[in-house]
Parts: C-alpha cells; structure tokens; sequence
C-alpha cells in the first residue's frame, strides 16, 4: 500500500507538492500540506487563541476568585486569632473552597475522562463530596485532608499582610497548580521543571517587586513552595512514570541486607554505652524516618537537619569536641541503616526535584541533604573494602553464613563476656534480657514453692486446730453447774456504785 | 552559580565552597580557626564543623560563604561528585609533613578540572607550616604544580592562625571575579537559562560594568 501512495506521489503535479499557501516551499501532509514555516505560523494562530481564550476563562475565575477571597478576608479578620478548628474558621473556609471546586471542575472536565480510568474512586469520592459541597475538588488533591486545608488557610492568611501583591501571588498559584493538574501525563523531569521555573519567576518577581529584600523575598518563597507542594504532593510524589518506587524497595532490601555492619566497621565516633549519646541516636533514627510523612520538600529537608544535629550532638558528646565531616558522614550512614527510612529514594528525588533550589544549594539544610545523598549513594555501592573486610568475609556476611560478632569475637568469647557485649550493643541487649527472663523464672519458681507450701500450710491448719480443740477439751472436760435464775444485771460487780433507782414523784398540779 | 540578589544598593553574593582533603590534614581546624578563630580549644561553642557560613564585606560587596567540610576518608572518595557539585571554589587541603595528602590534592585536582572545568576557583593549601622541620613537600614542588593547573597555593597554619584569612580572601575575590565575569558572558549571550534554572538566580539590576579591577588585582 506504501509503495503505490509512493508511485502516486511521483507521478503527482509539482504544484500539488507545494505549500499550499503559496510560498514557494515545499509543502507536507503532516502539516497538512503547509511547509514547515507556514505550518509554524498557522499552529501558532490557533495556539494563540487557544491562550487567549484560556486567559479569558482565567481572568473570569479570577473575578470570582477576588471575591471569594474578599469575602473569606471579610471573615477571617474577626477570627485571625482562633484556632482553625474553631467554627468561625470553618466559615470562612466555605465559599472559598466551594468556589474552588466549581473552578477546577469547570476546568478539568476534559482531564477527569481521562482520570477516571485510573482513579475509579476519586469519581464517587467527588460526587459525595459535591452533595456535601465544602470539601476541595478532587482533582487536585483527592483526598484533601484536613492539612491540606489547613495550609490553604494559612496561606491567605499569611498574604493578606501583603494585600494586592499577596492576591497576585494567590491568583499565580492558583492558575500554576490548575495548570499543573492537567499536566499529569509528563515525565517526573517535566514536572519538576514546571516547578522550577514557576518557582525561578516567581522569585524574579518578587525580587523586583521588594526592591531585592532577599529576606522577604525568601519568606514568601517559603509560604509558596508549602502551598503549592502540599497541593501537589499526591501526583508528584513517586510518580509511575519513575522507577523511584522500585528503587525504593532496592535500598530497603539493600539495608536488610546489610544488618550486620556494626558501628566498628564504619568508624563511628559515637559510644551508644553513654545513655545520652544512644538518646541522641534514638532521636536521630526517628527524624529521619519522619520525613516520609511530610509533605513539603522544606519540612522533609527540616527532618534531615533534625536528624543531624542529633548526631552531632552524639558525637559532641562522645568526642567532646565539635564533629567534622569525617565524623558525621560515617554517622549519618549508620543511622539510615539504623532507621531504614521508608521510601527513601522517593523522597530524595522529591526533594532533589520539587524543592526550592537556592534552599537546596547552598544552604545548612541543604549540606544535610547531600550527606543524605552521599550516605545513600555509600550504601548503594557498599563492597567488602568499604567496611575493611576482606571480599571473603563480606561474602560470608551477606549470605548470612556468618555474623561478624561470633566471628569476630570468637577467640575471646569464653574469657570476656564483656568484651563481646561492649562489641555488640544488640548481643547485650539480647544477654540483658536473657538474664532478666531467668531471674524472673526463678523467682516464679521461689513464688510457686511458697504457694505450695503454704497450700500445705493450709491444709494441715484445720487438723491442728482440731488437735488443739480436743487436747483443750480432754484438759478441761465441760463442766454444766446449775445455774439460778437472777436479775439480769445480778453478776454486774458495779451495781454498788450505781445511783439508788430514781422513786417516783407525785408533783401537784 | 552565584546566587546574587541586589540588596540596598550593593550586590550579595552566595558561595559554595567545598574543603577537599585526606582526612587529618586539619580540613576542619582550618574552617574552625576561620569561622570561630579558635584552635583544639574546649570552649569551641559550635555542635560541628562540618557546616560553616561566614558573612563577609569585601569592597563594599556582601558575600554570604558557606563552607562544606567533606569525609576525607579513602572509601568516601566516590562520593565527592554529590559534595562538589555546583560549588565556586574547592580548598584543596594537604599536610606539608605528609606527602601523601599531597598525591590526593593533585587527585582531587584532576578529577575536579575534568568535572567542572575551569568555572571552580581552585586553592591548594599545604596546612601545619608550624611543624616545617617534618616537610615532605617542597614548598618549590607544591607551587609549580598549582601553577600548572591554574590553582593559587597558599601556605597555612591553623595552630599558629597563619595565612588562613589570607586564603579565604583571596578566594572570595576570585570567585566574585569568576562570578561577574560569567554575568556578562550571560548578560551578552544570555543563553544559558538552562543552567540559570539550577539554583542561580541571577537579576540584572545594573549593568555589570563597574570595575572589577579595584578588588581582583590583589593576585
């Protein structure tokens, strides 16, 4: 069939081969016989009005929006202080989500055909949600959990202090995460370069607007990337078009894998025997499996940071003098294969990604995050040398043939139980609870030996008492006297001392 | 690279420096005798040294230095890429006793030229002048090989509290030369807002022709 369309095309006038706009080009049907520039042109046309009229449609929204807004700062100035769970929160929370909903629905009818094949849940969801009509749209966030109101909420609050500038930056955000919620078909790359340069010309406008107050500039940029990351976070995080998901279970079973590597073997600088130091590694290790459940890249990072000074508190505190690099990475190391941080690739990705850069590059919070990079990446290429074994012994580690603390401590196991237990903080542990459990069963040995004896007790008690009775009984035999019958109070030996009864006395009238 | 952003009037510049080295060269004296100006002292207030910034005024110019210590350890070497990346200058630190740490500051050297090329400010730094009486590297032998890789070398000593401020100086001039150098390179062409997107924000308030002579010619 291609071979005639390509005879015919031979046999095809000159003229019918040129653009059909005349230019003197050739033409393509791909272009729908235009040549490339005239097609550009045309494409471009249609694009155009294409924007245009999306502007058309955002600027009506964003009428709306103004209003919403102005009704919602209305509100929200008589309760600024109370507490968001408070109902007047809640108030002044309902037109403007209402008005979201209408928004995105309006918007992407078109995307949820699409959806829905994918998200059969999220269809339901939203119907129910329509009828109750105060829960945010679904689309952008499918199950918008209380937090995510929250984080809107405090955004209008915290532009409010920059009035119009602040709804300029509210309507910018706005159409960004609307546009982005249509965009859910690009690659993770993409995605983060939509970010990026959101977040690239929003600092470039806000620079310009603060006349280069770098301070301002960064904490709005902060209120930002928190807005629009939290709004985000479902359909950015660990994307299926990555494989960060799969790389994820790598590291963790990487991490399983290598349980064994001791504090020795990395040259830790931390003594887990002081109890403060093995506090501070306690910390460190929950901090960093922490940041799986933030949802900005600023307060994932923030766990990192956390997690760090942890450690250099331990190493403060073992050392006594301020800890180095050479210090903290091998630290830093043993601690994630403490922790086995979940979804830890994800997360670094989403950080490297979706993270405002000027954070990431060249701030504390970011050195933290190239140790989590580093540490990472160590982990990943871990060999024999890495850990000063010879390849034969990490072999034997890994197959689990051998553990490095029978080995190890083979020569001295019989002469120092110390040793081995100042070697092996888990063995000690283990060796505690050891000697715990056997005091316990011998003191429920003594217990049980005492309740049987006194069950002994028990049972002996009634025949000695009976012995006793009738020993008392033979002693003293019953003696019955005849008794006479007196007054009551006959036998009372204080009766002398009592008043003379009381004789009755006539009294007259 | 340089994160710039005017600020009342002047300019302030953000650098990342990286401090290269085997470990014990005395990577972290050096940062701990510049940031704190204290040297094996108990009374160092700092929980690590590992992270250190320094704000600085140099011709009338802000520069904001954030100094990031790295592992020197042998089996940490891979891992250098992830430390240096984006970063305006390197500290390359050996011991001049030892004349091993000084094979590793020309490994360094290598690897870093081949990755960032020529945009990184590079400093060789023979640290513990103090114990010259033990020197394995010749003061002639460490210098023409800075010379040849196009480095500064400079002789220090974090105990004596030598050269050290000297250093750091010097290298925030010739990164902020670096810097305004490559704004005009973008100024003209501006092509490069690819590579603008990573972490540089650069905003073109003036035209970048003031004279960069007045703070560069030191060297």
């Amino acid at each position: 069939m291609s071979q005639r369309t390509e005879r015919r095309g031979i046999h095809v006038d000159q003229s019918d081969l040129l653009c059909k706009k005349g230019c003197g080009y050739y033409g393509n049907a791909a272009w729908q016989g235009l040549c490339s520039k005239c097609w550009r042109e045309e494409y471009q046309r249609v694009r155009q009005k294409q924007i245009q009229d999306d502007w058309a449609l955002a600027e009506k929204l964003q009428r709306e929006e103004e209003a919403a807004y102005a009704s919602s700062q209305g509100v929200q100035s008589h309760s600024q202080s109370t507490p968001p769970q408070q109902p007047p929160g809640h108030t002044s929370l309902g037109p403007f989500s209402k008005f979201e909903e209408k928004k995105t629905n309006e918007k992407t009818r078109k995307v949820t055909t699409v959806k829905k094949f994918f998200s059969p849940s999220s269809r339901s969801a939203s119907k129910k949600e329509t009828q109750e009509g105060k829960s945010p749209s679904p689309s952008i966030s499918r199950h918008a959990s209380f937090d995510t109101d929250q984080v809107s909420r405090d955004f209008v609050d915290f532009l409010k202090n920059l009035q119009k500038t602040g709804r300029e930056i509210h309507k910018q955000c706005r159409a960004f995460i609307m546009n982005m919620s249509s965009k859910k078909d690009l690659s993770a790359e993409e995605l983060s370069e939509c970010v990026q340069d959101f977040y690239q010309s929003m600092a470039d406008r806000l620079m310009s607007h603060f006349k280069g107050s770098s301070d301002s500039v960064e904490q709005v940029m902060d209120q930002v990337e928190k807005y629009i990351m939290t709004r985000l976070y479902k359909s950015v995080f660990c994307p299926e078009t990555t494989d960060d998901e799969k790389k994820d279970l790598a590291t963790q079973d990487r991490i399983r894998a290598l349980h064994w590597v001791t504090i020795q073997m990395l040259c830790v600088s931390m003594d887990e025997e002081i109890p403060e130091v093995s506090e501070n590694v306690d910390k460190a290790i929950t901090d960093i499996i922490e940041m799986d459940s933030k949802r900005v890249p600023r307060d994932k990072l923030a766990c990192i940071t956390r997690c760090s000074k942890h450690i250099f508190s331990a190493i403060r505190i073992t050392k006594n003098e301020p800890a180095s690099a050479d210090d903290f990475l091998p630290a830093l190391i043993y601690i994630v294969l403490k922790a086995n941080p979940p979804r830890l690739q994800s997360n670094i990705q989403y950080i490297t990604r979706f993270c405002n850069p000027s954070r990431l590059m060249t701030g504390e919070d970011g050195y933290y995050f190239t140790n989590l990079c580093c540490a990472a990446a160590f982990i990943e290429k871990l060999d024999a040398q890495s850990l000063n074994l010879s390849p034969e012994e990490f072999e034997r580690y890994m197959s689990g043939q051998a553990s490095p603390r029978f080995s190890s401590s083979e020569g001295d196991w019989p002469h120092s139980g110390h040793g081995v237990t100042a070697t092996n903080p888990v063995l000690a542990q283990l060796n505690h609870n050891l000697e715990l459990l056997s005091g316990l069963s011998s003191r429920q040995e003594t217990l049980m030996e005492s309740a049987r004896s006194l069950q002994a007790d028990l049972l002996s008690w009634p025949d000695t008492v009976q012995r006793e009775v009738n020993d008392i009984l033979e002693k003293y035999p019953l003696e019955v006297r005849s008794c006479t019958v007196s007054a009551i109070d006959a036998n009372n030996m204080d009766n002398d001392n009592l008043p003379p009864p009381l004789t009755p006395q006539v009294f007259a009238g | 690279m340089a994160a710039a952003g005017a600020g009342g009037g002047g300019r302030t510049y953000s650098f990342k420096v990286v401090l290269l080295g085997e470990g014990c060269v005395g990577k972290t004296s050096l940062v701990l005798r510049y940031c704190e100006n204290k040297f094996n002292d108990k009374h160092i207030t700092t929980l690590q040294a590992s992270f250190l910034t320094k704000k600085l005024n140099i011709t009338g110019k802000r520069v904001n230095l954030a100094i990031w210590d790295t592992a020197g350890q042998e089996r940490f070497h891979a891992l250098g890429p992830i430390y240096y990346r984006d970063s305006n200058g390197a500290i390359l630190v050996y011991d001049i006793t030892d004349e091993d740490s000084f094979q590793k500051v020309k490994n360094w050297v290598k690897e870093l030229r081949k990755m960032l090329g020529n945009e990184i400010c590079l400093c060789i730094v023979g640290n513990k002048i103090d114990l010259d009486k033990d020197r394995h590297v010749s003061v002639e032998e460490a210098e023409s090989y800075a010379e040849s890789v196009g480095a500064k070398h400079y002789h220090t000593s974090a105990k004596l509290n030598k050269g050290i401020e000297e250093l750091f100086l010097d290298l925030c001039k010739r990164m902020m030369e670096t810097a305004q150098a490559e704004e005009r390179v973008k100024g003209n062409g501006a092509s490069q807002s690819a590579s603008s997107r990573r972490g540089v924000q650069i905003v073109d308030d003036e035209p970048q022709a003031t004279p960069a002579g007045g703070c560069c010619s030191s060297g």
